[in-house]
């Protein structure tokens, strides 16, 4: 009874609209106010949750991202990402995917990839003849591989939401090969798409103008070395790492790219309390809901579930990717880690798999969600950008959709592509 | 009442901004003071022991401040189909509701927060010498002005005054969601 009441006032406070944080926070204050205990263990345990040193890693990667796009970082990845593949056809599609991917690598977040690239590609695209769907549509789910490319804050989440016993180093590590995976089935989307509605390429500038743009990308991409090398090497926590990349994009954009003056950084400095304090209390509301789910045994009644349906691991797995698919479909990113984390991660490791490459396939589950109405925040963005309404970049849509499933079955059923690189740098 | 809600938004407003700002200090403080010890530790061969324990103090007055802003700014993500769709009196009943129900749980926060800070405030917090009933302090600020600014937007709502915008917006202080 108990953990209906949970999930279930959970639930209608979520349709109802009540903000994720409170929905939290109020729903395992209707549990525990049945169960008979006392309500100040919410706060405490809320408290506690909004306690971890590498929570701090969360704002501090949004706030490099942020710098970063404020000194222009966005134009000059463009610039060498058309040098790259803008001579494939679909030109401005294959640049917009690498732009993506690179720019991923830096900000880390897919709704600050799809407004960053997306706003500077898609007018583009259109002005050069891409219909707007089309580039609403590749911006919106290229941005999702942001989130696979190290360093992603959310793998922090769910590390913290794990309880901090998984390595971030390994995370970071697991999410290069699905990350490439997933650029890479995208461009074949766009290119296939390109070609079906004939859309031009460009001229190969030659490799002189390539190194070129590259070098004048790299202080950039640099950043993407230094956290990643940070970490991997275990010289630096993910939390100091993230802080050196916040000292770093500072000098750079100031110093190198000289595009940063004042009223730039108070921008970003105000635009990264806005968007990490909300995803942090929310962290911290969902630490009392995650307890009272431990307190009730939810864990081990659905490892009970799921197992009276099928013991085949294949098929729980694929039970899982559709339960994850649908709750993306009206959950952000953040609390869906939060939740999902301490109900599934018991799961699957009862039918042996490895929490690193769990991580992988939830969060390219939850990104896929953002790409998916009615909650598709990626989504929104993009379409806000192109003046595309939903339901217009539904329509052509799917064969992005197509693509990002097949790498999610892909990675969910060859673990290798997940741990063998964290492997390699054990 | 309308004279109140005209006079609650614009305090709020003010409060909103203070918070924000104050928030915005605190990320770059504990950006200064993680850089420093890592500086400590690999440079000075001292770490620091009080950088981490204060980080984590200026953390939690972040995310509390940060996340009471966005309660006002509406920041804070949900899911908005239902209201979006719905129309007449169901709409206004939910809108109340939603209101009411954050009020109640800033209103907890703040109880709660209280009890547990008494409760531990003779303790000390280890590296930083304070009490350690100050570790719940944000939780009852951050619930006092979630409770501030809920009543705030109820209160418009009903009178159907509009909400004062953060003073410096116009200056470009003030991010965007």
């Amino acid at each position: 009874m108990a953990i209906t009441i949970l999930f279930t006032s959970f639930a209608a406070l979520l349709l109802m609209g009540v903000p994720v944080a409170f929905c939290l926070g109020l729903s395992s204050m209707a549990t525990v106010l049945y169960i008979g205990i006392p309500p100040v263990v919410i706060f405490q345990q809320m408290s506690t949750g909004m306690n971890a040193f590498a929570m701090l890693a969360i704002p501090f990667f949004i706030y490099s991202g942020d710098l970063m796009i404020r000194g222009g970082i966005a134009d000059r990845l463009i610039q060498f990402a058309s040098s790259l593949v803008g001579h494939l056809r679909g030109g401005l599609g294959q640049v917009n995917v690498i732009t993506c991917t690179l720019f991923g690598g830096i900000s880390g977040s897919a709704v600050a990839d799809a407004s960053a690239v997306g706003g500077i590609m898609i007018p583009q695209m259109v002005k050069r003849g891409y219909a707007p769907d089309y580039a609403v549509n590749v911006t919106a789910n290229a941005a999702i591989i942001a989130l696979l490319i190290p360093p992603s804050h959310n793998m922090i989440i769910y590390s913290l939401a794990a309880g901090g016993t998984i390595s971030i180093a390994d995370l970071f590590t697991a999410g290069v090969i699905p990350g490439a995976l997933l650029c890479l089935a995208l461009m074949v989307a766009a290119w296939a798409v390109a070609v079906n509605r004939g859309y031009p390429a460009d001229i190969f500038p030659g490799f002189l103008t390539v190194a070129r743009l590259f070098i004048a990308a790299t202080p950039g991409l640099l950043l993407i070395g230094i956290i990643f090398g940070g970490v991997r090497s275990g010289i630096f926590t993910a939390t100091e790492s993230s802080c050196i990349a916040v000292i770093y994009a500072l000098l750079i954009t100031i110093f190198v790219y000289r595009g940063l003056d004042l009223k730039g950084f108070t921008h970003a400095t105000l635009g990264a309390v806005r968007t990490t304090a909300m995803v942090l209390l929310i962290i911290g509301a969902a630490s009392s809901f995650g307890w009272l789910m431990a307190f009730l045994e939810v864990p081990k009644a659905t490892i009970a579930l799921m197992q009276s349906i099928s013991d085949n691991p294949l098929v729980i797995l694929l039970m899982i990717n559709v339960i994850l698919l649908v709750l993306g479909t009206f959950m952000d990113m953040a609390p869906m880690i939060i939740i999902c984390t301490p109900i599934f991660l018991p799961v699957v490791k009862a039918i042996g798999v490895d929490p690193v490459h769990f991580g992988v396939i939830l969060i390219l589950n939850a990104g896929i969600g953002l790409n998916t109405p009615p909650v598709g925040s990626v989504q929104f963005v993009a379409c806000a950008i192109g003046k595309v309404s939903i339901s217009e970049s539904m329509k052509t849509i799917w064969p992005f959709y197509g693509a990002s499933v097949a790498v999610l079955l892909l990675i969910t059923y060859v673990p290798a592509f997940s741990l063998w690189l964290p492997g390699v740098f054990r | 009442m309308s004279g109140f809600a005209r006079m609650l938004t614009r305090i709020n407003a003010r409060l909103s901004l203070i918070a924000l700002l104050a928030a915005g200090l605190g990320l770059i403080a504990m950006t200064a003071i993680v850089a420093w010890t890592v500086f400590g530790r690999y440079i000075l061969n001292a770490t620091p022991t009080w950088g981490e324990p204060t980080s984590l103090f200026l953390m939690l007055w972040f995310i509390l401040l940060g996340g009471s802003v966005g309660v006002r700014e509406l920041d804070h993500m949900g899911f908005d189909v239902g209201l979006h769709y719905l129309r007449g009196p169901a709409k206004t009943a939910l809108i109340i509701a939603n209101e009411v129900l954050v009020t109640l749980f800033a209103c907890a926060m703040v109880w709660y927060g209280t009890e547990l800070a008494a409760k531990v405030w003779s303790d000390r917090l280890p590296m930083i010498g304070i009490s350690k009933g100050w570790d719940y302090v944000p939780i009852i600020a951050g619930g006092s002005l979630i409770a501030l600014f809920s009543i705030e937007k109820l209160l418009l709502f009903i009178t159907g005054e509009d909400l004062a915008p953060m003073p410096l917006n116009a200056n470009g202080l003030g991010g965007e969601a």
